[in-house]
């Protein structure tokens, strides 16, 4: 944000004592690099070290295995069916979730407090618990008895209703409706925090010199918020690479592998296949594309980048 | 959101974290003393409904009766969660005593893994205990020609339920041969009824179809030799691929509700079809019966069973099932401090009067001379004790990589995306690396 100036009260000030001792840092710095270093750090390296074993995670049965287990990912036709999943859920989610939050965002915000009951309406599925969510729409696409079908029918487009979560065709786009459906009331809430920021006078003034609603919006409105949809975008990518509940609630990542994605694989391979030392390869291999991917879209989108 | 819930599920995880350590740090004091005068026997299963969990509390509490000084600390715990939870204890080298599971391939990781007690020495010095357990319950809880595990709880083999109503209707008999259930499809299509109700997003309910084809075409002998790889012993036998391809022939006749690969049996979605009078038949275990009449008492009365049919030029007996005599089995951790107690545990949780509780519940346990009045139950009992073999489910059959692609191939199978030969060459090529 370029042309806003931050007051001058929220700039930090010097410390009068000058730079804190090297003691003090550490000691506020302690408990935060104890708690990363425990539940962050340690769990990355022991899954590098897992992912060279082969090893049911039972008792002291593991081998070494070195590579073998990457060897093997490399060349696992189930693996990369669900890296494209992943980035097919990326992708769309930011697709779909960020106009349409935006949009959102920008009409409650005009509508000002008149809009509560609504900005409550639209928070709500945030609200719901994933598997509850997961249940309930598995009974809306039930093809025998599902809302859904029932209603394309009763409207005439019989030929529209689909066989949703059982064909490999549409399992991955009718969860992905409602992972999107579950996850704009978050880009619409943080678009909205991002605007209230923006101060009324900017608006004013841009109204009196005869704007119309729709530049002040591409003009006025958008460029203050590219740092929060910077973040938002950041945000979508990264819990789609990540991401795990919905998809294995409703589709359990079939059938035949259609919605399977990194999570839901990697948990399968240890929890019912019992190989853990290959689960762990899938989990640090998805930490890495992870890695990968975000640094790329943070390096990509630098120029939207804005100082709070 | 996922930013967001990420972070709460952190914090949650950290405050879980501590409240366990300051829970575990306080429990330390009054266990330790405790310990010194009565020994405790940890006892984990999943029995979660029914009377499952007053039966083991019952069979407990006449343990420590008769072994005083000791104490049993009993956990049940669904399902699902009660696999997660094991394979975790196991992992962390903190088993519980005594524990339940299904017999079957992930029994037999525990076993691999030196953390299981050999139950043989035990049954050896009571022949009388063992003799009362039927025969075919001790296949799945063997490995090494020892036995691991005992058989409890109860008695689950695959069949056909159809809708007596809709039979009567149309004036179908329950097939006995492939080309009479062919017939019984086209008739129930042309009156726009499902066939059969199928909720396959849960791949272990269609693995039932390809489980019996393989029977009924190869014989029962044929898995087990892939299994035990006895020479000429392989997932690509013909019988494996004939099976696939008897499958398709289903799926492409239409013999399955629509939506049957994304349907989910634990909401029940099968059982809806049912009900619903959509759907006329449904292969699945015989605990349907039971949850049919606790859901719906109404349509239990139109609810009957046959056999699966056979196949033509099939070797197999149609009197084999498939399904498990003991669908829970008890056994002891090599961590356990008194494996000699623990055993005793278990001999109160298998007496008579926890078998007498467990037929009240509406369940056939592992016994000879079971007294049964509930004609469903009778039925069954008859089946299983006419039964030449009874084959356990693949996916508890097999190590569980190789279970776990059984159920994968068989989904696609159903789904028409891959082929019968693909589906037996892809099971051969993992067993040559899981089975040694």
């Amino acid at each position: 944000m370029s042309f806003i100036k931050l007051p001058m009260v929220l700039m930090p000030k010097r410390s009068r004592l000058g730079r804190p001792s090297a003691l003090v840092s550490a000691t506020f710095l302690a408990p935060a690099i104890a708690l990363l270093g425990l539940f962050l750090l340690y769990p990355l390296i022991s899954s590098f070290r897992l992912s060279t074993l082969d090893w049911n995670g039972l008792g002291a049965t593991e081998r070494f295995i070195g590579a073998q287990n990457w060897i093997h990912l490399a060349h696992d036709p189930a693996f990369f069916k669900a890296v494209r999943n992943n980035l097919i859920l990326a992708v769309f989610s930011v697709l779909i979730q960020m106009p349409i939050a935006l949009t959102l965002a920008v009409m409650l915000d005009k509508a000002g407090r008149g809009s509560r009951t609504l900005k409550i309406l639209y928070f709500l599925p945030l609200l719901m618990s994933s598997v509850a969510i997961g249940v309930v729409f598995k009974n809306v696409y039930d093809p025998n008895f599902g809302p859904l079908n029932a209603a394309l029918n009763a409207l005439g487009f019989g030929n529209l209703a689909q066989d949703w979560l059982g064909d490999g065709r549409f399992a991955l786009g009718a969860t992905l409706a409602v992972i999107c459906w579950q996850n704009i009331p978050f880009y619409m809430i943080l678009f909205m925090a991002g605007l209230s920021s923006l101060s009324p006078e900017l608006r004013e003034a841009a109204r009196l010199d005869g704007a119309s609603p729709w530049r002040i919006f591409w003009h006025i409105e958008l460029p203050h918020l590219q740092g929060t949809l910077r973040t938002g975008v950041l945000l979508a990518v990264i819990g789609s690479l990540r991401y795990f509940d919905l998809i294995f609630v409703m589709t359990g990542g079939g059938p035949d592998g259609a919605s399977e994605l990194m999570a839901t694989y990697m948990y399968r391979t240890v929890f019912s296949s019992f190989q853990l030392g290959y689960g762990s390869t899938i989990a640090s291999a998805m930490f890495l594309i992870v890695l990968v991917v975000a640094s790329v879209t943070l390096t990509l989108t630098r120029r939207f980048e804005t100082q709070i | 959101m996922n930013g967001i819930v990420s972070i709460f599920n952190y914090r949650r995880t950290l405050a879980i974290a501590c409240a366990a350590l300051s829970t575990g740090l306080g429990a330390l004091g009054p266990v330790s003393i405790a310990a010194a005068q009565t020994k405790t026997l940890t006892e984990w299963d999943s029995q979660t409904v029914g009377a499952g969990p007053k039966i083991i509390n019952d069979a407990a509490a006449r343990f420590e009766k008769a072994n005083p000084g000791f104490k049993v600390e009993s956990s049940h715990v669904l399902n699902d969660a009660y696999k997660t939870k094991l394979k975790i204890a196991f992992g962390a080298n903190q088993p519980p005593c005594v524990f339940s599971s299904w017999g079957g391939g992930p029994l037999r990781e525990y076993v691999k893994s030196n953390q299981v007690v050999d139950l043989t020495p035990y049954l050896q010095q009571n022949p009388s205990f063992q003799s009362r357990f039927l025969d075919t319950a001790w296949p799945a809880a063997t490995f090494d020609n020892k036995v691991w595990a005992i058989p409890a709880e109860n008695t689950s083999v695959a069949v056909v339920f159809y809708n007596k109503e809709i039979f009567d209707k149309y004036k179908l008999t329950p097939p006995k041969t492939w080309d009479e259930l062919l017939h019984v499809i086209s008739v129930l299509k042309a009156n726009n009824i499902a066939p059969f109700a199928l909720a396959n997003k849960n791949k272990w309910t269609g693995s039932m179809y390809y489980m019996y084809l393989v029977d009924r075409i190869g014989g029962s002998d044929v898995v087990r030799r892939a299994v035990m790889r006895a020479p000429g012993g392989s997932f690509a036998d013909p019988a494996f691929v004939e099976a696939g391809t008897r499958l398709q022939e289903l799926v492409k006749a239409g013999a399955f509700a629509q939506g049957f690969n994304g349907l989910d049996y634990d909401i029940g979605a099968s059982r809806r079809l049912l009900y619903s009078g959509r759907a006329a038949m449904e292969l699945i275990g015989s605990w349907e019966a039971s949850t049919v009449k606790a859901e719906n008492p109404a349509f239990y009365s139109k609810l009957d069973y046959f056999p699966f049919p056979t196949v033509p030029g099939g070797k197999g007996n149609p009197n084999d099932v498939i399904g498990t005599v003991g669908d829970n089995f008890y056994s002891i951790s090599k961590a356990c401090p008194d494996p000699q107690a623990a055993f005793k545990l278990i001999e109160s949780m298998t007496d008579d009067q926890s078998m007498r509780e467990r037929v009240a519940d509406t369940r056939i346990p592992p016994v000879k001379n079971l007294e049964v009045s509930d004609p469903m139950l009778k039925r069954f009992l008859k089946t299983v004790s006419d039964a030449p073999a009874v084959q356990l489910w693949y996916d508890q059959e097999l190590p569980p990589a190789l279970g776990e692609l059984h159920k994968n191939t068989t989904q696609a199978l159903f789904g028409l995306t891959m082929t019968p030969q693909e589906a037996a060459q892809q099971m051969e090529a993992e067993a040559k690396k899981d089975l040694n």
